[in-house]
């Protein structure tokens, strides 16, 4: 079995910000559904989204509020803010540049 | 935005802990879900999520470290750390608190009076700094000498002068306020309507008076009630304005009230009432009050100068304006005196509007610096005792201190750490030194300002600020010692060092900090000693009376007018009275008071040119038993009689320097003297009495003291003595019964003739008391220092005592081992002290009485307590040193 492939640094804001557009979700979720979408390659750890998740705080890009899990269990829930959302898009814009860039040194350099 | 967030986060900072907590194990639980849905059993499902979490602290810490910056942490973690460590050691910890405690104390508490008699200028007042008092001088007879005071010169001088915005004259008085039993003597602000222009104090009620109602030479009877006195008086009732009462001998209709905490130019006796000078100065004896250059009123100028105007041109302009005033005077009033400006030489000087500075420092001013300088030298001693006791406390816990290091503690760490612990120490005494400041803060206002508002610690915020400053100041200064040594720490050495090689070295800083301490107390020791041996002096000086068993009754007429024989006839009853009240043994009409206030009558003798040029001859006017009262003793001849009445012959009793002076070695029994003009008819001289005490304590040569019968001389500025069994408590029956006799709203006050005299001795008590109790704080720290060090060393040496004694030595040679180390420091310390005290005897020998800076009893005195006091601190410790058990000791090391 393949192990689960590191992230990129800099990139898991980028990528629980994403997930958030869906709407709001909670921790394990995130962790799940960033699982689930990259079909396992991507593992984010607890020891590095519980942090990534309180710096979004501090930066005001998310809130999070208590209320109920699927399995009506009380989960915390992240939402993204409008704020998150410029954020996401110009870091976004950002990435994709860089692996433009990237992509074009793999192929001709 | 971030910077609010991360506040609130702190000031949440339990709820986002659980938060935190909360979130992971929701995580956690969720992960084991997932794994028994797909199979694990529910307990390898646990063990397997706790797996895959991780070290579940490490992720919360880092979660949690994105909120919070990591010194903030460091720190709370070490205030935890420091105040573990002080409760682990409450000793210690007390020893230094109470240290402290009693130095930041006595330096709030007495920060709190320098700084209002020398540096606050009066609440509310615009631009203090451009505000000034004015002070008047003329000469006279080559002496050059305060004058001022009339109204004449003030009008005068605020006509003439243009370096002036704003001018006003002011005055306090205490006078009768109310009428019958409730007359009280209250503080009156007496001013110029211009006084409330200089302030930013609009009137909380009403208005203040204007200038229209204070013009001379009648002002309109009205009145602005203070802010207290209403709230005292009338319940701070609004409809007060228009209601009516009595000041001195006349009624006013109050028509304001002043807002809180406008007190005039008087925070120490804040007024009840302001009234206009020219409503006061009919009453005080003349219409001409305000005309008249020789009617002095009492009264003060305050200024305020033109912006831009030098405070020497301002003097310049206002000399300018006195000397043509003097001129006016000289034309208008005295064309025939053959005075002349060139002899008068009026200066007019422009100085602070505190009147304790004036131009130049009061006795009070100065005796109070003093005291503020032996305060900080108290504070110098208590910090280098905290620094001693920490840098004790450092060396004790070198290896702990060698094991953190050697565990990676940061040495910038540790040192914050160490002045954190100075600091924490240092705010404890700080809260527990004004405390007690804010208790003796009433003490020292009972000592320094009588009579006076007692100056607030805890609640006046620049006292507040003072002591938060030296509190912080201290707390760096007594950790920067331990602080410092940690810098120069031998790691590998201490580690390795067991108790057997010895922490125990001689540390250089400390040696000195206690030199320091010992010199310092010897210093103040010698002051105490040199103010002690003043005061007792003082306290020796033949008065030529009995102070404490007279009470002196000063008649207030308040208006009410009565012609001489009803006066005299009043005199009688009052006479009568007293003499009849339960325990008074002796009571007589008198004129004048000694030290208070002087009557001075040009006389003539034959054979004297000029009676006047041999100095000041002041007489008192009293009844037949004014000697018993008084316990003035007649040397020749006889006292006053009851058969001196006003148609027998004219007779004088004189005091011995007179009679010196004006007949030397010869009899003055006999004697002929004229009063008030050459051609008066003979006053005999019947008697000679002892010399009194009339001016001050000190060494007074030039005055002359005589008495006639009262009987013989005008029957004006009556009072009684009376001299009782027990003064103090007959004052209340005395007074009673002679107010009893008063007519209409006159009436009579009753005080020990005791504390004219203690007014007199104030400045010397002031300085024995505060001196003496200064210098027991410091003796106290100073062995305290020394103890700690002795013992410190004791415990460090157990070792080597203990080969000691293995090796023969007594006990008495181990005690003289310690008890010598301990003599040493404190001979050391007494020799420097000796020789600063010896230089600064220059400074302090104006503020002693008939008593050497260098008396050597003193010197002998403060050097024997203080070997005493080396001798009692090492006392415990060399038997502590005495009893090491040589077997134990070298086995333990």
């Amino acid at each position: 079995m393949k192990t689960a492939a590191e992230l990129l640094p800099g990139t898991l804001d980028l990528i629980v910000l994403r997930t958030l557009v869906r709407g709001p979700m909670h921790g394990y979720g995130i962790a799940q559904r960033v699982k689930e979408i990259s079909k396992d390659v991507l593992h984010v750890g607890e020891s590095s989204l519980y942090p990534a998740l309180q710096r979004l705080l501090l930066d005001g890009y998310v809130k999070a509020e208590w209320g109920a899990s699927e399995n009506n269990r009380r989960a915390r829930f992240y939402t993204l803010t409008a704020a998150g959302r410029r954020q996401l898009a110009s870091e976004r814009e950002e990435f994709e540049r860089i692996v433009g860039a990237i992509h074009a040194v793999l192929r001709f350099a | 935005m971030r910077l609010l967030r991360r506040i609130a986060h702190w000031a949440r900072a339990r709820v986002h802990r659980d938060d935190l907590e909360g979130e992971l194990a929701f995580h956690r639980e969720m992960v084991e879900r997932d794994l028994i849905a797909r199979g694990m059993s529910p307990h390898a499902a646990r063990l397997a999520a706790r797996r895959a979490m991780g070290n579940e602290t490490v992720s919360r810490e880092d979660a949690r470290s994105v909120w919070v910056w990591w010194w903030l942490d460091a720190l709370r973690q070490d205030a935890a750390y420091t105040v573990r460590s002080l409760r682990a050691s409450p000793g210690f910890t007390l020893a230094v608190v109470l240290t402290l405690a009693l130095g930041l104390g006595a330096n709030a508490a007495m920060f709190a009076v320098v700084d209002r008699v020398l540096f606050r200028a009066p609440p509310h007042l615009i631009d203090p700094d451009a505000t000034h008092r004015v002070y008047l001088y003329r000469t006279s007879e080559g002496i050059e000498a305060e004058r001022s005071g009339q109204y004449a010169r003030y009008a005068d001088l605020a006509r003439w002068t243009s370096s002036f915005s704003q001018v006003a004259a002011v005055r306090e008085q205490q006078l009768p306020v109310g009428t019958g039993d409730a007359t009280r003597e209250l503080p009156i602000g007496i001013v110029t309507a211009s006084l409330f222009g200089f302030f930013d104090a609009p009137p909380a009620l009403g208005r203040y008076f204007s200038a229209a109602e204070d013009t001379p030479p009648a002002g309109a009877s009205v009145a602005v009630l203070s802010d207290a006195a209403w709230k005292a008086q009338y319940g701070g009732r609004r409809d007060v304005i228009g209601s009516t009462f009595v000041i001195g001998a006349s009624r006013y209709t109050i028509i304001g009230v002043a807002p809180a905490g406008f007190v005039g130019l008087w925070p120490e006796r804040p007024p009840a009432a302001f009234i206009p000078m020219s409503a006061y100065g009919p009453t005080t004896g003349t219409n001409l009050w305000w005309s008249s250059y020789g009617h002095a009123i009492g009264l003060s100028m305050i200024v305020r100068v033109k912006p831009g105007v030098s405070t020497a041109a301002a003097t310049a302009d206002l000399t300018t304006a006195l000397r043509r005033s003097y001129q006016n005077q000289i034309d208008v009033e005295l064309p025939h005196a053959g005075l002349t400006l060139g002899s008068l030489r009026p200066r007019a000087v422009v100085a602070s509007i505190l009147s304790e500075r004036g131009p130049e420092a009061s006795s009070f001013a100065r005796v109070a610096l003093w005291l503020s300088g032996v305060a900080l030298i108290v504070l110098f001693i208590a910090c280098a005792n905290v620094a001693n006791l920490l840098l004790a406390r450092t060396l004790e816990r070198r290896r702990e201190i060698a094991v953190r290091l050697a565990l990676g503690v940061g040495r910038a760490r540790l040192t914050g750490q160490l002045i954190l612990e100075g600091v924490a120490l240092a705010a404890l005494g700080g809260v527990a030194g004004v405390l007690s400041a804010a208790g003796t803060s009433s003490a020292m206002q009972r000592l320094f300002l009588p009579g006076d508002v007692a100056p607030r610690v805890l609640t006046d915020p620049r006292t507040a600020l003072f002591a938060l400053g030296i509190t912080l100041a201290v707390g760096v200064a007594a950790g920067i010692g331990p602080a410092l040594s940690v810098g120069h720490q031998n790691l590998t050495a201490d580690l390795k060092a067991g108790a057997r090689e010895g922490t125990y070295q001689h540390s250089r800083l400390r040696g000195m900090l206690l030199l320091v301490q010992a010199a310092l107390s010897v210093v103040l020791l010698i002051g105490a000693g040199l103010f002690v041996r003043s005061l007792r002096h003082v306290q020796q000086v033949p008065l030529g009376f009995d102070a404490k068993p007279v009470l002196v009754v000063d008649l207030d007429m308040r208006g009410v007018a009565l012609d001489s024989a009803h006066l005299v006839a009043l005199h009688q009853r009052l006479l009568a009275a007293a003499l009849g009240t339960p325990g008074v043994e002796h009571a007589t009409l008198m004129k004048t008071v000694p030290f208070e206030g002087i009557m001075s009558w040009p006389l003539f003798v034959a054979g004297i040119d000029s009676v006047d040029r041999l100095g000041e001859f002041d007489l008192n006017a009293v009844s037949p038993d004014y000697f018993a009262t008084i316990g003035t003793r007649i040397l020749r001849g006889r006292g006053v009689e009851p058969s001196d009445g006003p148609h027998a012959a004219p007779v004088m009793v004189v005091g011995a320097a007179m009679a010196r002076a004006l007949w030397p070695n010869e009899n003055p029994i006999g004697r002929c003297v004229r009063i008030w003009s050459v051609t008066a008819p003979c006053t005999t001289v019947v008697g000679e009495a002892e010399d009194v005490r009339t001016h001050s304590l000190g060494d007074e040569t030039g005055y002359y003291y005589y008495y006639l019968p009262v009987a013989q001389t005008a029957p004006d500025y009556i009072g009684l003595f009376v001299r009782a069994r027990d003064a103090q408590r007959t004052i209340g029956a005395i007074e009673r019964r002679l107010q009893a006799q008063m007519p209409g709203p006159s009436y009579v006050t009753v005080r020990p003739l005791l504390d004219v005299v203690s007014d007199q001795m104030r400045a010397w008590t002031v300085g024995a008391d505060a001196f003496t109790a200064l210098g027991g704080l410091a003796l106290g720290m100073a062995a305290l220092g020394l103890y700690s060090v002795i013992a410190y060393g004791v415990a460090q040496r157990r070792h080597e005592l203990g080969v000691r004694v293995a090796l023969g030595a007594q006990t008495a040679d181990i005690a003289r081992l310690v008890v010598g180390e301990s003599v040493r420091f404190a001979g050391t310390g007494l020799g420097i002290g000796a020789c600063v005290s010896v230089a600064a005897t220059h400074w302090l020998a104006p503020l002693l009485f008939h008593e050497s800076p260098r008396d050597p009893v003193v010197f002998g005195v403060a050097g024997l307590v203080l070997i005493a006091a080396a001798i009692a601190a090492s006392w415990i410790p060399a038997r502590r040193a005495a009893r090491v058990d040589p077997t134990s000791a070298i086995r333990s090391g």
